[in-house]
């Protein structure tokens, strides 16, 4: 029972890394999106950071209204983006095999 | 950074400008009675923001403060403790009709900037507005 359960778990352990994701391709697709991504969180970044300091009394509100719809204009198209790509998901789900 | 972004920040930065103008405006409105004041101006200046790949944005931020150098107006009232022997004293050089004319200005300037500000966001809100479709 002991044995089995240590050989479960190499097993698991020997596979983790097939699931890992492969370090970016320079060029490649994965490497695009993720640059997507990255920039994607500097713009809520930034939303943060000037609506926290527009808080605290530092930055001008018009630096804040200006990330703020910079950062719903991001949130926006990422959200219509993932919901073409659920979409084309469900699609896929839905062929008859 | 796109290009509507950029739109943004430069209407941004106008509207920053403006509100600069009026508190100055407001600061020579508040001092046209204090003697020896001298109306403050402002000039505005280019200010290049980052671009977004097709050339460089330049926007606008207010400029240094210069005094204006007209002469102070001479008012007589021998009973002011500031009066000369000749009972004049020198009042400030803030003519409230320019500092009022000057306000409008800045209003109309900043409501051109927010104009432009709301316009972009709505082009680019119906740009994404066609994915959802």
């Amino acid at each position: 029972m002991d044995i089995a359960a240590s050989l479960a778990a190499r097993s698991y352990g020997a596979a983790r890394p097939l699931t890992s994701p492969e370090p970016d391709v320079a060029g490649g697709p994965g490497a695009s999106l993720s640059q997507a991504a990255q920039s994607f969180a500097q713009v809520l970044d930034r939303a943060d950071t000037t609506a926290q300091q527009a808080m605290a009394g530092n930055a001008d509100p018009h630096a804040l209204v200006a990330s703020l719809s910079e950062a719903q204009m991001a949130v926006e198209t990422a959200v219509a983006v993932r919901d073409k790509v659920v979409e084309a998901y469900l699609e896929i789900l839905r062929m008859p095999v | 950074m796109s290009t509507m972004d950029r739109t943004l920040a430069l209407s941004a930065s106008g509207m920053q400008a403006q509100a600069m103008r009026l508190r100055h405006v407001s600061e020579n409105i508040a001092n046209a009675d204090t003697p020896g004041y001298r109306r403050k101006t402002i000039a505005f200046e280019p200010l290049s923001l980052p671009g977004d790949g097709m050339g460089e944005a330049t926007g606008v931020r207010a400029g240094r403060v210069s005094l204006d150098r007209t002469d102070l107006t001479q008012i007589y009232d021998p009973g002011n403790i500031l009066a000369d022997e000749t009972g004049h004293y020198l009042g400030s050089n803030v003519d409230v009709m320019v500092e009022i004319a000057d306000a409008r200005e800045a209003q109309r300037s900043y409501e051109a900037n927010l104009r432009m500000f709301d316009q972009a966001r709505q082009m680019s809100q119906s740009l994404i507005g066609l994915l959802r479709r």
